[in-house]
Order: C-alpha cells, then sequence, then structure tokens
C-alpha cells in the first residue's frame, strides 16, 4: 500500500490554480485530482481516497472549512493543507483548529507547495504504518485463543487424519489386531482435543470473551436441536431423551452459542452417567424473572459427599467399576461460568442410584432491549 | 474411453494433512494437485485449473484462506474460477473459531461453499466433493 504513488487532490474554484497545482505534482510523481467546488471535492475524497487534499477556503458553494471538517470525517488519517486567499491569520488558525495540518497563503511558490506537500505526505505515511501496526496487534490480541487452538490441535490433528486413512483401508490392509490398537489411539487423541478444547475455552471465559453479546433466545428452540444432534448418541443403550412439559414464556436472555454448549453438556453427562434404558427429561417453566430449564435422569446419580463440588475445575467423581467414562472434569465448571456470565445459576439434585436433576435459571428476555453484559460485571452474578 | 478425472487442488502449509488426503482423494478417483502456501496455490489455480478446491484457513498468517477463498470468488483476476467450488479444511475447531470465522464474513467477505473440521472424516470428505461437483 505504501508503494502507491501519493493521491492528491486539489478543491479550488479558480481553474488557473487547479491547473498548475495539478501540473506542478504531476511532474514530481503524484496522481492528483482536481474539483472545482466543495461537493465536488467530498465526493472525490470518497471514491478516490487522496493521501492529501488541497482547499481553497474561500469557494462560492459549500464553505472551505466545511469541507475541511467532512474531509475529516470521511477520513480521519487525511491531511489537509489549506490554502487561504487573503492570508487573514484568523482562518487559518481556525482551519488549524478544525484539524489542517498547515495552511499556505496565496500567492505562493512551487517550492513552498512542494515543502508543505512532502512533509504532509510523510507524516500521512507515518500515520498509517502505525494504523496498520494497532490493527495488526489487535487482530492477534482478539484471536491469541483461535491461534494458540490452532498451534495446539494441529500435530493431533494430523496424526489423527493418518489414523483414519490407515483404518479406512486407503494405505494398504490393516490386519484386525493393528486396528484395534490404532482405533485405541485414536480414542486417546480424541480425548487428549476436547481437553485442550475445554482448556481452551476456560481460557476464554477467564479472558471474559464468551457472552459477548445477549439476545433474546428460545429455550425450547436450543432443547430441540439438541435433542436432535443427541440421537445417535442413545440409540446404542436404548435411552429415551424427551422435551417435556413447557409452561408459559421459553425467552431467555443469552448467547445461543454458549448456552447450547451448557446444555450439550448436561444431556451428555445425562447419557453418558444414564443406565441402559434409561430415560432423560427436559423441562421448562417459568419462575419469576427467570426461566428454568430441567435436565433430568434416571442415571447412576451422584454421592452427597461428592455433589458441593462436582462445579469445581478438574473434579471428577471417583467411581472404580465404570472407567470407561473418561471426562476431562471441565464440562461442569465450564457450564457454571457461562450460565452465570448470563446473570444465572446452576443447580443440582441428585440421589445415588436413582439418577440427578441439573437446574439452569436464565433471566428472562427483555423485550426490544438486547443488552450486553460481562463476564466480570460481578453484580449480574447474584 | 477415458471419463475425465475431476481434479482437486489442495492448499495446506502442513505436508502431513496432504500426505493424508491424497490417498483418500485417490480411493475417489480424483486427481491431486498439492500446494503448500496460498503463493503456489494461485499458481496452481491458473495453471492446473481444478476442479475443486481444498483450502487451509490458518497457513502464515491468520487470513490467508478468508483472503485467498474472498479473491478467488469476488477478483476480476480469478473471474474464470469464480464459480469454482471451496471446501474450507481447519484444524480450528468450529466451535472454538466460530466467532473469527463470523467477523470475517461480518467484514464482507464471501465464504466457502462448505467447511469440514480436520481431521476430516474420509466418507464424509467425499460425499461433499461429489455434491459440489454435481452442481
Amino acid at each position: 500500500m505504501l508503494e502507491k504513488k501519493p493521491v492528491i487532490l486539489v478543491i479550488d474554484d479558480e481553474e488557473s490554480m487547479r491547473d498548475s497545482c495539478s501540473q506542478m505534482l504531476e511532474k514530481d510523481g503524484f496522481l492528483t485530482d482536481t474539483a472545482e467546488d466543495g461537493s465536488v471535492g467530498l465526493e472525490k475524497i470518497k471514491e478516490a481516497k487522496p493521501d492529501l487534499v488541497l482547499i481553497d477556503l474561500k469557494m462560492p458553494g459549500i464553505n472551505g472549512l466545511v469541507v475541511l471538517e467532512k474531509a475529516k470525517e470521511i477520513d480521519s488519517n487525511i491531511i489537509v493543507v489549506v490554502i487561504t486567499g487573503y492570508a487573514t491569520v484568523e482562518s487559518a488558525v481556525e482551519a488549524m483548529k478544525k484539524g489542517a495540518y498547515d495552511f499556505l497563503p496565496k500567492p505562493f511558490t512551487p517550492d513552498e507547495l512542494r515543502i508543505i506537500i512532502r512533509r504532509g505526505l510523510e507524516r500521512r505515511k507515518l500515520i498509517l504504518e502505525t494504523e496498520s501496526l494497532r490493527r495488526e496487534k489487535k487482530l492477534i490480541e482478539e484471536n491469541f485463543i483461535t491461534m494458540v487452538s490452532h498451534q495446539l490441535r494441529s500435530p493431533l490433528v494430523a496424526i489423527l487424519q493418518y489414523f483414519e486413512v490407515i483404518l479406512g483401508g486407503m494405505a494398504g490392509e490393516v490386519q484386525e489386531k493393528q486396528k484395534m490398537m490404532i482405533s485405541r489411539a485414536s480414542a486417546r487423541l480424541e480425548g487428549l482435543l476436547n481437553l485442550i478444547n475445554d482448556w481452551l475455552d476456560v481460557a476464554r471465559l477467564n479472558a471474559g470473551q464468551i457472552v459477548d453479546k445477549l439476545n433474546p433466545l428460545s429455550l425450547k428452540k436450543v432443547m430441540k436441536k439438541l435433542i436432535e444432534d443427541m440421537k445417535p448418541l442413545i440409540q446404542d443403550d436404548n435411552i429415551s431423551l424427551e422435551l417435556g412439559s413447557c409452561s408459559g414464556d421459553d425467552l431467555v436472555q443469552g448467547d445461543k452459542e454458549t448456552l447450547e454448549q451448557v446444555f450439550s453438556n448436561l444431556i451428555t453427562n445425562a447419557v453418558r452417567y444414564n443406565k441402559p434404558k434409561g430415560q432423560i427429561l427436559i423441562t421448562i417453566k417459568e419462575k419469576k424473572a427467570f426461566i428454568a430449564a430441567e435436565v433430568k435422569d434416571t442415571g447412576i446419580g451422584i454421592a452427597k459427599e461428592h455433589l458441593p463440588f462436582i462445579f469445581d475445575q478438574f473434579y471428577r467423581v471417583k467411581r472404580g467399576e465404570d472407567q470407561k467414562i473418561k471426562g476431562t472434569g471441565l464440562g461442569l465448571s465450564i457450564a457454571k461460568k457461562i450460565v452465570e456470565a448470563h446473570g444465572g445459576s446452576i443447580q443440582v439434585s441428585s440421589e445415588l442410584g436413582k439418577g440427578s436433576i441439573f437446574t439452569v435459571l436464565l433471566p428472562k428476555a427483555e423485550k426490544g432491549n438486547p443488552h450486553v453484559l460481562k463476564f466480570w460485571d460481578k453484580k449480574h452474578l447474584g | 474411453m477415458e471419463k475425465h478425472r475431476a481434479k482437486i487442488l489442495v492448499i495446506d502449509d502442513d505436508p502431513d494433512f496432504v500426505i493424508a488426503v491424497t490417498p483418500i482423494l485417490e480411493s475417489a478417483l480424483y486427481d491431486v494437485v498439492p500446494a503448500s502456501n496460498p503463493e503456489e496455490g494461485k499458481e496452481k489455480i491458473f495453471s492446473e485449473k481444478p476442479d475443486l478446491i481444498l483450502l487451509d484457513i490458518m497457513m502464515d498468517s491468520l487470513f490467508d484462506g478468508f483472503s485467498l477463498c474472498h479473491a478467488i470468488k469476488s477478483s476480476k483476476d480469478y473471474k474464470e474460477f469464480k464459480d469454482t467450488p471451496i471446501i474450507f479444511v481447519s484444524a480450528v475447531k468450529e466451535m472454538t473459531g466460530s466467532r473469527f470465522q463470523f467477523n470475517a464474513q461480518e467484514q464482507g467477505m464471501i465464504g466457502p461453499d462448505d467447511y469440514l473440521d480436520k481431521p476430516v472424516k474420509p466418507g464424509d470428505l467425499i460425499a461433499r466433493i461429489e455434491k459440489l461437483l454435481k452442481r
């Protein structure tokens, strides 16, 4: 972008002035354009995005000072040099106050014009460079988690991709035993990928990025979608998963992506810790200023002594026999953080051997008033 | 009588992904042309005229995949190829990357025809390619 020839626009009602300036500037290797009054000039600033503009202060039509202000609104980094016909100090000072870079009293020599233009363009270059550095830095900051995620996931994903190809028989025949081992290796790697995802979610939550925008959201719709997504998961064990009674309103003030994550986590747990032919029932009801969503399962339940800790990071209920169940110990703590970031709360009640009920309370949608709530906004965390 | 084999351009800076994905594509009787960075990818679009492009999102910079995709779909230089289907493949999981993806589209960039998380399932990849090639 900086290699490009600088573009200079001359706005002046005097034709001789426009011609002499542009001829001289073209000879010096600049691209030039001219406008005979303010409104044409402003159009050209929008279209051609000049680096520098010369504005005659005294013109018929729009006043030069107004043109200056409007030009700055279009491109706040544009360099404006005003030409003052009757060199009055007042008008020059006024222009400088309104953001002009410099002024040039008529009549001026080509060299005077050259010096001002050269300095002005250097300034422009500096501003643009700083701007682009700042933008790049911001981009890196904003996408830091994405970049870390990419770097952590890439090598694992490459290995898994090889396994997929080998297991698919596309790299030659595979014996049963090899197949079994590679499948198990894949499963372990996938576990590691899940752990990385959860970790990154924790990092995102701590950085306060997860709940950006809260909008009215239908919990019924969220549940229906999730139930559809879970179908393949429940088929093997013949578990029933249903959306039961929904009384009253179901609109919450929520962020779709993260709330889906919360309920997906609760339902996955309800499936994972259920018994064959077990049931999962989801209900939604109004509760004063909140909507309560309940996920009830007929699973193995959680012993009393574990209940106070299950929302803690890395807390996992130890159960000798069912070691095949592997989690990262982060899912519920992430769910809790997300719900609290919404100004809601999450509760559990459970009976060992009979099942668990997870209840999520979320604030009702404020009609026509989507507001932004930040995770660190403690007063909402009641 | 030889049937025309569709040609797939794989633009990805991870050589392991290219090696692994090649037999998947070949098993479905596609010709594979690899490119290990966006520049090489651009050259090969012109020299090889692929029927479909598999494009990695993050290569040298965060936006490589997005900017190349946008250029192919909208720039005069790629006029001849603007209807070539593009599938994004990325190791940045959909969920983790979705905000970032969404932003790029908010900024007025034209997105791909489809999107797949790495590692790709062979059957899924082939099915999606076939669907796009039929259009």
